[in-house]
């Protein structure tokens, strides 16, 4: 033994700044929500330009995920790994830049969300600036933490370090890969994939983000503070080594399952369907983990809110771990694909997993931290109750709205047609379950409101100067002794499962990193690869043009206003959405989407098909004022858009930029604002002949129209050889079947 | 000729099942090295690490 002892003590500071700014950020995403929930149910709430659905709700997912469950997973990171390694923070410099850099950045996104800059990928809408700006951050988090975990006196590394290794480096490659962008101005760009392969990247993301940011990081909270409030170990510690090596080989695999029955290649979503069921076992071992902890602890449940809020998270992860690989099954996702059983299914991990998880380590920490009594045990009392409830009032309601729409999406009469061909009506059946998500949520509100003024009581409390304790520890010794007591190992097989090398690896923190990171890049590379370089995956449609430069700006338009949050563009081969919006979706179709817009979620009809489908001036009105061609419709209205001038300077900029990407352009690289001038100018007089307003040859709803009427032409186009060219589409006024929407 | 031909025509994608074999290799490994006996002492030690923040549970 070493006989030398290290005087150190840790850092609680910065745990004390990331807990404030996870609770105070944590209420501002939940009111976002609680305001969008309420913009479904009266669309009169919506005021466009800023304080629409489509700009809020990549505000509110982007709140509640980087910077509620992100600042909750840094505070219980800094304050576990420092303590789990027996060591400080390498640099508090680091630490710091961490912190308000991170902060930053969720004002760079509470801003920039709301004015329109988007990327369109979901919980990856930032633009190229702010994308830089994380990757900073993340590389100097990452940096403070594998240097601390060099310099740690503690030989083994604690299962839940491993889970934020993990995660940190993971979370690094979906960010950089996801994001790679050619920009087109300060706060514009466009993705390098297109189509398929861009939903494929973009799913492959977001799946693992919800996998990396809001499932292992808190694992390994879990793994730490669950048996800190029980005061006894964890259950298996062999289970949680398992849970771990398993959700690092299953999860990344997974993605596909978000694109079923979509464009994207069978095979591969057939390995998201088997990967994502595989993970239901290792979930389910990391619950069953989780529970047993408290074995002969459960009376202090019935006593300590913490464990309680420990117990509802454990019991959300479970339930949300056994939905997801059900969901991913492809005959139950093409029922709930689209509709708001998603959103419950996100719910009850994002409000019971990760909320209740980090209000149980927020009020563990909060008197250690401050170093006084909680204020009020009551308030916590009401807190978890009141969160209870919320959840279980949002989720039933929304689960309910999912299954509701879902059937009657697919509902046949007798007689072979849609029973309920106006998509209205389908959403019209769920304002009353809408109703009560608002009343769950504000349930929820308020009892994070109880949770932040009992905070408040209790930092009022604390101590003139916070006591810090010095820790006395003897620093690893270069030469390893393994375990004395250990029976020699004799034979490949004994040396094998003896394992000395694996616990070798274990006091190599860099090279252990480098191993998973190993594991999730090569699953990601196998996985992706030949969707990018096999041609057979992609096959071209020959009728398939570019936009041309006022549809591509009307495409900024869309993606600007978020119309991607609530219309998807991509029709699945099922009978019942061929019926109701036409010719299913080729891959072929999205080779020129950068990104792709296939969206996730209908709240309103599909408009892959939508070119065409109605005359020029039905666009103009509707968007408008949508309720004067669909009393019911809950779109919010656009009226700015017949005043907004087209930014013409910038198009060609934009068109450079998609040329960059191999998009042949053709003449319209040299002359693309002259081209877009002509064909609004084409546009406008038509929409003044057919009696709507007059002079919009310059605003941006002439652009947003052409672009709407090219959607799904180029397919009409190739199989009716008496179409018009494919430059500037002129829309044929046919109503569709079935009428007004 | 494009990447994309060249490695359209090298038939990669029988390269995703190599790589799931090897995964689920990896895997048994690890399971076996868990539950393999002898490891007991290491993981009661290893468990006990959150509940003390002054004293390493595995020193040296």
């Amino acid at each position: 033994m070493n006989a030398r002892l290290d005087s150190f003590s840790y850092d609680d500071d910065i745990v004390r700044k990331f807990l404030w700014a996870t609770m105070i950020w944590g209420l501002v995403g939940f009111l976002v929500g609680l305001i969008i929930a309420i913009q479904l149910t009266m669309p009169e709430s919506n005021f466009a330009p800023i304080w629409t659905f489509g700009r809020l709700r990549p505000l509110h997912t982007n709140a509640v995920i980087f910077a509620f469950a992100g600042n909750a997973w840094f505070t219980g990171a800094y304050y576990s790994s420092q303590r789990l390694l027996k060591t400080r923070m390498w640099s508090d410099g680091l630490s710091k830049f961490h912190f308000w850099g991170w902060q930053a950045i969720i004002v760079a996104a509470a801003l920039s969300l709301p004015l329109g800059y988007t990327q369109s990928k979901e919980y990856a809408e930032l633009e190229w600036p702010i994308d830089i700006a994380i990757a900073v951050v993340w590389v100097a988090f990452a940096v403070n933490f594998f240097v601390t975990m060099a310099r740690r006196r503690e030989r083994h590394i604690y299962v839940a370090i491993w889970f934020y290794i993990a995660s940190i480096i993971t979370v690094a490659i979906l960010h950089i890969f996801n994001n790679l962008v050619v920009p087109a101005g300060a706060m514009k760009s466009y993705s390098i994939y297109a189509g398929v392969q861009d939903a494929f990247m973009q799913w492959w993301y977001g799946h693992n983000a919800v996998a990396f940011f809001l499932t292992t990081p808190f694992l390994g909270l879990m793994y730490y503070f669950l048996p800190k409030a029980a005061d006894r170990p964890v259950f298996s510690y062999k289970l949680s080594i398992l849970h771990f090596w398993t959700l690092v080989f299953l999860y990344i695999w997974a993605g596909p399952h978000h694109l079923h029955y979509t464009a994207l290649p069978e095979w591969a979503s057939t390995l998201g369907m088997l990967f994502s069921v595989m993970l239901w076992m290792p979930s389910w071992g990391g619950m069953v983990n989780g529970l047993l902890t408290l074995r002969g602890a459960w009376h202090k449940v019935t006593e300590d809110p913490i464990l309680k809020f420990f117990v509802v998270a454990v019991t959300a992860y479970g339930m949300s771990t056994f939905e997801g690989p059900m969901l991913s099954v492809k005959s139950v996702n093409a029922l709930a694909h689209y509709t708001d059983w998603i959103i419950a299914h996100v719910h009850t991990g994002a409000l019971g997993w990760n909320g209740f998880l980090t209000f149980g380590m927020v009020y563990w920490l909060a008197p250690r931290l401050f170093q006084t009594e909680m204020y009020s045990r009551k308030l916590m009392e009401w807190h978890f109750w009141l969160g209870t409830f919320g959840i279980l009032l949002y989720v039933v309601a929304i689960y309910s709205a999912g299954a509701t729409q879902g059937l009657m999406w697919r509902a046949f009469d007798e007689t072979g047609r849609l029973q309920y061909p106006d998509f209205v009506e389908t959403v019209m059946r769920l304002m009353p379950m809408y109703w009560v998500r608002v009343a769950g949520g504000t349930l929820w509100i308020v009892g994070t409101c109880l949770g932040l003024y009992n905070l408040f009581k209790t930092w009022a409390n604390r101590p003139a100067a916070y006591e810090v304790p010095v820790i006395q520890a003897a620093p690893l010794s270069r030469e390893f002794f393994d375990d004395p007591h250990a029976p020699a190992a004799a034979g490949v097989w004994a040396r094998f499962t003896n394992a000395s090398w694996h616990r070798k690896w274990e006091r190599m923190p860099l090279f252990f990193s480098v191993m998973t990171a190993v594991a999730v890049i090569v699953a990601s590379l196998f996985e992706i690869i030949p969707t990018f370089l096999i041609k057979s995956n992609v096959p071209t449609i020959a009728s398939v043009k570019p936009y041309s430069p006022l549809e591509l700006a009307g495409r900024d338009i869309y993606q600007r206003e978020g119309c991607f949050n609530c219309h998807s563009q991509m029709i699945r081969p099922f009978r019942y959405e061929t019926e109701r919006y036409g010719d299913y979706s080729k891959p072929g179709e999205s080779v020129y989407d950068h990104p792709f817009l296939w969206g996730s979620r209908r709240l309103g009809p599909d408009l892959a098909r939508e070119g065409g489908k109605f005359p020029d001036l039905w666009h103009v009105r509707h968007m408008y004022n949508p309720r004067e061609i669909t009393q019911q419709s809950i779109m919010p209205a656009y009226p700015k858009l017949q005043e907004n001038v087209i930014d013409f300077d910038n198009i060609q900029k934009h068109v450079d930029a998609m040329a960059m990407l191999g998009v042949p352009y053709g003449d319209a690289v040299n002359k693309a604002p002259q081209m877009a001038r002509e064909q609004a100018q084409q546009i406008a007089a038509g929409i003044e002949a057919a009696g709507g307003p007059k002079g919009l040859h310059d605003k941006e709803i002439v652009a947003l129209t052409a672009y709407l009427q090219r959607l799904g032409r180029d397919l009409k186009n190739a199989s009716a050889a008496t179409a018009p060219p494919t430059a500037a589409p002129r829309p044929a006024v046919v109503a569709a079947p079935g009428g007004n929407r | 000729m494009r990447l994309s031909d060249i490695m359209g025509a090298a038939n990669l994608s029988v390269y995703a099942e190599i790589a799931m074999i090897l995964f689920i290799v990896a895997f048994i490994a690890i399971v076996i090295l868990i539950f393999s006996p002898g490891r007991q002492r290491t993981y009661d030690a290893a468990s006990r690490m959150p509940l003390d923040d002054e004293h390493p549970q595995t020193p040296r």
